[in-house]
């Protein structure tokens, strides 16, 4: 599929781009790091956003809007990555609440966030967070209204279709179900991150 | 070398924001007042991206261990060298024994000191800034503590003084009106927000971080229920979580995030974004992209005359 692409001026020194899939993000932000006027290229879920010193904004506006065109790449298959989760309690503080809201037990909700495979879609928001799509539309829940201040590395919280692992400790505004105690994230390392798009995992109960 | 007497309330080494790493997550974090930063450095004739300290509220002493030339810039009150006054925007030339006092400034949040050479640090994903968060980079990815050491990074080889011309003196208040421009999803306010938002005033909340400012004093109202696909954020980006409460994001700002943009700080008006604190009124400036983007080339360009700015990534790149 290629499509004709309209860029939207968000800022001075930006443009975002919407695409219709995370995929289609990746593979557009990928082609645009490749231009010499931009300073930086950032892909979010639907969306590429690129940043510029101003002085550039015509000359990349034309450039994007005459040659621009975007395919979806195929996904790359991967090992599947087993994540053990701690579920409620300490580690998933609002998970009891989920479960009230959607009227459903924990055993039920960790039943089907553990059944089945799940695809790393994006990394954002803080170092290595990975948002993870093939959430069961049974356990679809919004955005906590006030994000909390700091939540513990190796959270995991769920929101609208995706499940996200803070890689570090940090501020979130995911609700939060448990928590993992495998390594997501090493800055010692030379491929400090674990998770990366395309990569599929499945959760299990610790 | 510096031996730090005391940290103040939050120092750290900043340098060059780590442009580039966004994709992975990794914010820029640098200098939260980039332009003060940069007139820091000028003074001791660094390159404007050296490493130097960022000291918040002031607060800050230390004790010189070897001669060395150094300079400061930002929110200041009072500097004095071992009971003396010394001039903010002025090479100093320190010797051996002598104690750097800094302290709380009266408005304006953040200082910056550079060292002629620049301090060492360390280097993560490219740049030697500390991003607190995840503990990386600068001194051991911390902020600075009682004791700790500080070296230059070489030896100071010309003992030029210098000094920020006048024109170029940042002067602080507890008040702050910044050029901003609509952005991706300003069309989710309602009417009476979006006036709001650019005609009343807010006040700066109470959790002033690197990360993010909160804008209290009016809840804002908006079409959407924190259901927005997460979408790139940057520093100046204004979010609105559904509580209504905007956040106008700064230097440590997560790299997305899935509240509604419903403004954006224009780019010559964010370095003073890192003077805001807690308490401070802010008022927004209505500004079309183009007149956004003029204000940036009318401003870098008096800045050039002094900084040298246009030719320069890293700090120059963040305003």
């Amino acid at each position: 599929m290629r499509a004709l692409l309209t860029p939207k001026r968000t800022a001075d020194d930006q443009f975002e781009i919407a695409v219709e899939t995370t995929a289609m993000a990746q593979t557009l932000a990928r082609t645009l790091r490749n231009s010499d006027l931009t300073e930086d290229v950032v892909a979010g879920l639907n969306s590429v956003c690129i940043r510029f010193h101003p002085r550039h904004a015509a000359e990349i506006e034309n450039r994007l809007k005459r040659d621009l065109k975007v395919s979806s790449a195929p996904a790359e298959p991967s090992k599947i990555i087993d994540i053990a989760i701690h579920y409620g309690g300490e580690n998933g503080p609002d998970l009891e609440q989920i479960c009230q809201a959607l009227s459903m037990s924990a055993d039920a909700f960790v039943a089907l966030h553990t059944g089945r495979e799940h695809t790393v879609e994006m990394i954002g928001f803080t170092p290595g967070f990975s948002y993870i799509s093939g959430l069961p539309h049974e356990i679809k829940v919004p955005r906590l209204d006030q994000p909390r201040s700091r939540v513990a590395a190796g959270s995991v919280g769920i929101s609208a279709d995706f499940t996200g692992l803070y890689a570090l400790a940090g501020p979130g505004g995911w609700p939060l179900i448990g928590r993992t105690e495998d390594p997501l994230f090493d800055a010692e390392s030379d491929d400090p991150f674990r998770l990366k798009p395309g990569q599929r995992v499945k959760f299990k109960a610790a | 070398m510096l031996r730090v007497i005391s940290p103040g309330l939050q120092t750290t080494l900043q340098g060059s924001p780590r442009i580039g790493t966004r994709q992975f997550g990794i914010p820029y974090s640098g200098p939260a007042d980039a332009v003060s930063m940069a007139l820091a450095n000028r003074l001791v004739e660094n390159p404007l991206n050296a490493t130097c300290l960022e000291i918040t509220y002031g607060g800050f002493a230390a004790t010189i261990e070897d001669d060395c030339m150094l300079a400061i810039a930002g929110a200041i009150d009072r500097i004095s060298v071992s009971g003396r006054a010394v001039a903010a925007h002025e090479t100093l030339h320190l010797r051996r024994g002598d104690e750097l006092e800094m302290s709380p400034p009266v408005h304006g949040a953040r200082a910056y000191l550079a060292i002629r050479s620049g301090f060492e640090a360390q280097t993560e994903f490219g740049s030697t800034s500390t991003y607190l968060p995840a503990g990386f980079g600068g001194h051991q990815g911390r902020a600075l503590q009682v004791a700790d050491i500080l070296r230059p990074c070489g030896k100071a080889q010309s003992d030029a003084i210098l000094q920020t011309p006048q024109s170029l003196r940042p002067t602080f208040t507890g008040s702050f009106a910044l050029r901003a421009c609509a952005s991706a999803e300003t069309d989710l306010l309602h009417p009476q927000s979006l006036n709001a938002l650019f005609n009343e005033t807010f006040i700066a909340g109470r959790q002033g971080t690197r990360m993010g400012v909160s804008l209290t004093g009016h809840t804002l109202s908006l079409d959407s229920h924190g259901l927005m696909k997460s979408a790139p954020v940057f520093p100046g980006t204004i979010q609105c979580p559904s509580s209504g409460i905007p956040i106008v994001l700064l230097c440590d700002a997560q790299t997305t995030g899935g509240y509604p943009r419903i403004a954006v700080i224009a780019r010559c008006d964010r370095h003073l974004l890192g003077q805001i604190r807690p308490g401070a009124s802010i008022r927004l400036l209505a500004r079309s992209i183009e007149d956004a983007a003029q204000d940036h080339a009318n401003k870098q360009s008096l800045l050039d005359a002094w900084l040298g700015t246009s030719d320069q990534t890293g700090v120059g790149c963040l305003y």
